[in-house]
């Protein structure tokens, strides 16, 4: 391989998107040439300070209140046509009651999530997203906020009838933000709540079941769901980061959380 | 268009759970997409009002697991409508390789001087300084984290243009000087590779 092929893939091989073969060819490439090797490295060194430093955006509360009081009034509204410009206004007349809009669409949510619930538990992957969704919209995502294992287990296991290994991982980016109890599978489930560069990670852990695991990865509504199992636990995580990742930290988890 | 008028209440009900259930838990992924576009918190949130209503009306139209692609391809486009109306100048759709010269460090137009700008303190500013074709996929690429397979879909591109994209965006980071102070007179050796 040549460097000017190299550069153009360079880029494409950092994302993991090469084929096998390009992949090989560009591996084999950098053994050999430094300078490559050193583009390659700046770009590396690129992405982990784009990721440090370049903020994903978080919805402002003002924001999320508004669309969520337009749902409400579309909802509300006559089965006439809904025309963009109609809903505009409405968003203006309607900030004055946002708070009332919130109420009722939190009450929306409630009554809406126990449709979810009945319509989704034929499959694990699928109701684990469901929580992560409900969790995240109804702000309860936290209900013992702490990056203390030893606060966190014990607040858990007092609840469970077992004890979830706790572990933070924020030397490796994924920093332990604290936990909640949850439904799954019609049991309890310990909640582990990650934080990865603004993106969220769910991480549900039950003891390990005997019936066949969900498989590896999924994507359910958007959302990726990596499970593995380890330390006699089963690990399912559901997130938005990427897929690759997601099967990387769960894994890691599995292996390294019940280590002392 | 017909159809959505004529749509009956039910199914315009089932379409806002739809909303609800699939689109809404992407706020933040649109918000973020959105203001990165944008490039100011303002400009951002008209686009992603502007996007749930698009969304919430075509929710219908949603089918599978990729809810996010699909809401973020509507917050796409709700922004380059919303540019057209407000920025038109920044709307002019250029060819990849006119970019390229434009952008060359050897060339003289001061247009996209900005990028090679002293004054860029952070590495967010350089970020907002890529022309926008550039900007879209790298925010899509390393903030959103989606597949090249997933950002062509979004960006409406070829997946071979989302590779070349993503390489020049990276080029142009590595050129700007806020990253100078991390890979000091080795700079220059990265640019040129023969």
């Amino acid at each position: 391989m040549k460097c000017t092929d190299a550069s153009i893939l360079l880029s494409a091989y950092t994302d993991g998107e090469t084929s096998m073969l390009q992949g090989h060819s560009v591996k084999r490439h950098l053994q050999q040439c430094g300078n490559c090797a050193a583009t390659y490295e700046q770009m590396l060194a690129l992405r982990a300070r784009i990721r440090a430093e370049a903020p994903r955006h978080s919805t402002p509360p003002e924001l999320r209140a508004r669309v969520l009081a337009t749902l409400d009034a579309v909802r509300a509204s006559t089965p006439a046509p809904v025309r963009p410009r109609a809903a505009n206004e409405r968003w203006r007349w309607l900030s004055g009651g946002v708070l009332a809009g919130c109420a009722a669409t939190v009450l929306a949510w409630v009554v809406g999530t126990a449709v979810i619930d009945w319509r989704a538990n034929e499959d694990l992957a699928v109701e684990a997203v469901n929580m992560h969704v409900r969790a995240t919209l109804g702000n309860q995502l936290i209900q013992v906020a702490s990056s203390d294992r030893h606060t966190v287990k014990p607040w858990l296991s007092a609840r469970l009838d077992y004890s979830p290994p706790v572990r933070d991982f924020a030397q490796d980016g994924f920093a332990l933000i604290g936990g909640r109890i949850d439904y799954l599978d019609r049991h309890p489930v310990a909640t582990l709540v990650y934080r990865v560069r603004n993106h969220t990670i769910d991480v549900y852990v039950r003891p390990e079941m005997a019936r066949a695991p969900p498989s590896a990865l999924r994507t359910v509504r958007g959302f990726n769901v990596a499970h593995a199992t380890g330390s006699g636990m089963d690990w399912l995580a559901v997130s938005d980061v990427n897929p690759d990742e997601l099967t990387e930290f769960v894994r890691k988890l599995a292996r390294e959380a019940g280590a002392p | 268009m017909f159809a959505v008028c004529m749509d009956s209440r039910e199914e315009r009900l089932s379409d806002h759970t739809t909303f609800e259930e699939l689109v809404l838990p992407h706020l933040d992924a649109a918000y973020n997409l959105a203001r990165w576009l944008a490039r100011n918190p303002h400009d951002a949130e008209d686009v992603v009002q502007d996007a749930c209503i698009r969304a919430l009306k075509y929710a219908g139209s949603l089918h599978g697991n990729d809810a996010r692609g699909w809401f973020l391809t509507v917050v796409r486009n709700a922004f380059y409508d919303w540019l057209g109306r407000n920025r038109p100048a920044e709307l002019v759709h250029e060819d990849d390789e006119v970019i390229a010269t434009r952008i060359d460090p050897s060339s003289p137009d001061p247009q996209h001087e900005a990028l090679r700008r002293a004054d860029l303190h952070a590495l967010a500013d350089a970020i907002e300084a890529l022309p926008l074709q550039y900007r879209e996929v790298l925010v899509l690429r390393e903030l959103e984290e989606m597949s090249y397979k997933e950002i062509a879909r979004i960006a409406d591109i070829p997946i071979g243009t989302v590779m070349s994209r993503l390489a020049r965006a990276r080029g142009l980071l590595q050129r700007s000087p806020v990253l100078q102070e991390m890979h000091g007179h080795t700079l220059g050796a990265s640019d040129e590779v023969h």
